[in-house]
């Protein structure tokens, strides 16, 4: 078994303009997921990101602070999955909640190093 | 775990927070308020993703006194008139603001404030499903079949008059208090009609609308000023109407008139609570349209099928509803009811007073009404021309299908 970060990408929930109920249909899906992982035993964790950003960049360290409503896409949240291979990971994304508002599922592996 | 959450708990959470952040603030400071709401509920859809927590309303209820602070700060910085927070009366004061009594008063005056007379009748709807039901302008748009674009200028529109005007966050008293009442029960029939008289697709959003319509209504019923005979009878014509509203379309969605519903599918414990109320309604002896418009659909319930309906009985109700509020669709549903019975002469004394510009997008109803009555008195030629005249000015393609039928069981005769 080898392990995979689901990254999700997409814009941020606040610029969305979702209403309550559709906050609490969102959360009923995402909770629904996350139970079906735990329950197959692939679960290894995960978290999610606020939307506040600090960026340090080249080698002047250039510091700018960010809101998700100056950038594009933002990294909303990640989780990690023991799984066969990418195949098997597709599938566990088959389910993310928020394709519909146009967000992305990156599946990468976790490097392992021979020791 | 099994753990679910309510129905539209968070919908109905933004209305209670919003209003009774309003009664703390002010109506002046609605828009960072509702901003402030929203990022609750948006804080709550993530963080509630793993584990939902043991009582999500205690937790919602919490995070609206949060919000009592963090506005407390945001305003604070642009040095507007507030309410002084930091001492400690106020601090209680605030605290029983959220007791449930105090959620349900803050929410009539939210419900009087959207149904202003000041506010433009098209934007009270939108405004009230906005603020007191927790609808998003998409949301509201889709229900009431409108662009959002519309309704958001309605949204800002109806704002700008409540600033300008000042209009005070209140429950109206004394004289005020009947006429404001009244425009608050018309704002709210108006969006239980929208949910039951439309015919979207999507029943959810139909029913929502109606059960937003019956959740406000109960609002007014939980006051002591505004629980009137008038509000008894309105939510007792609410409770008949639901009651029926799953047996109006069929599984494709088609229109089913009273006489081919499944009177199965009817919700009798509505009828039921709307009998209660209608009790409780008819208490003095001043009669509303509410009251002859919940009469009307209770005849119907008293009938265990289509054939058996007292038609007198319900003609005579309209006679009363139509000499309170003259209309021309009164006139022309007592035509209708005086061919079920099978007086075409009198269906025709009442057709006779009518003419298509009455009835303007809803003339179709007209000239349908005079297909059945040449159908009745066997003029076949004229009963298709009029459901020709029909055909050619619905513009609802459920309506239009419910036509063409009518049409082709008349070109078989």
């Amino acid at each position: 078994m080898k392990e995979f970060m689901m990254i999700f990408i997409g814009a941020d929930y606040a610029d969305l303009g979702l209403s309550p109920e559709e906050l609490q249909n969102r959360m009923g899906k995402w909770f629904a997921w996350g139970e079906k992982m735990e329950k197959a035993g692939v679960l290894r964790g995960g978290n999610a990101l606020t939307p506040n950003i600090r960026r340090v960049v080249g080698e002047n360290r250039t510091v700018t602070d960010l809101t998700s409503a100056e950038v594009k896409e933002i990294v909303g949240g990640y989780y990690l999955v023991e799984a066969k291979d990418f195949d098997a990971v597709q599938d566990i994304a088959q389910d993310f909640p928020d394709y519909d508002l146009g967000g992305t599922v990156e599946i990468r592996e976790v490097m392992v190093f021979d020791r | 775990m099994e753990t679910k959450l309510i129905d539209h708990l968070f919908r109905h959470h933004s209305g209670k927070m919003v209003s009774v952040l309003t009664r703390i603030f002010g109506l002046a400071h609605l828009e960072i308020i509702e901003d402030a709401v929203q990022d609750t509920f948006i804080k709550a859809s993530i963080t509630w993703r793993k584990q939902l927590p043991d009582t999500p309303e205690a937790w919602l209820t919490q995070a609206a006194k949060n919000r009592v602070l963090d506005l407390f700060r945001k305003l604070k910085t642009e040095k507007k008139h507030l309410p002084n927070l930091n001492q400690g009366k106020n601090a209680i004061a605030i605290n029983e603001l959220f007791l449930d009594s105090e959620i349900e008063d803050a929410q009539l005056r939210m419900i009087f404030t959207a149904c202003h007379p000041k506010l433009d009748p098209r934007d009270r709807i939108s405004f009230a499903l906005k603020t007191v039901s927790g609808f998003s302008s998409k949301e509201i748009a889709s229900a009431l079949l409108t662009k959002e674009d519309t309704i958001k200028k309605r949204l800002s529109r109806a704002r700008k008059v409540i600033q300008q005007s000042q209009l005070k966050f209140s429950i109206p008293t004394g004289k005020a208090l009947p006429h404001r009442l009244e425009s608050a029960m018309e704002v709210l029939y108006l969006i239980f009609n929208e949910g039951f008289h439309s015919n979207k697709k999507e029943r959810l959003i139909r029913k929502e609308l109606c059960g937003e319509a019956m959740r406000l209504c109960q609002i007014l019923l939980k006051n002591e000023y505004t629980r009137t005979p008038e509000s008894y009878a309105l939510f007792a014509l609410m409770c008949f109407h639901s009651a029926r509203l799953d047996s109006k379309t069929n599984t494709e969605n088609e229109i089913l008139d009273l006489k081919h519903q499944d009177r199965k599918l009817w919700h009798f414990p509505l009828v039921e609570l709307g009998n209660t109320m209608m009790n409780k309604a008819v208490e003095t002896n001043v009669f509303s349209c509410y009251h002859y418009e919940a009469a009307i659909a209770a005849e119907h319930f008293r009938a265990s099928n289509f054939d058996h309906t007292n038609w007198d009985k319900i003609l005579y109700w309209y006679q009363c509803l139509n000499a309170l509020q003259p209309m021309p669709t009164h006139l022309l549903t007592m035509a209708v009811v005086c061919m079920q019975n099978g007086d075409h002469e009198k269906a025709k004394t009442y057709l006779d007073q009518l003419e298509p510009k009455d009835f303007v997008q809803r003339v179709y109803l007209y000239y349908g009404a005079l297909a059945d009555y040449h159908n009745a008195t066997k003029n076949f030629h004229e009963a298709i021309d009029n459901i020709d005249l029909a055909l050619n000015t619905v513009t609802n393609a459920l309506e239009k299908e419910y036509l063409e039928k009518k049409k082709l069981a008349l070109l078989l005769k």
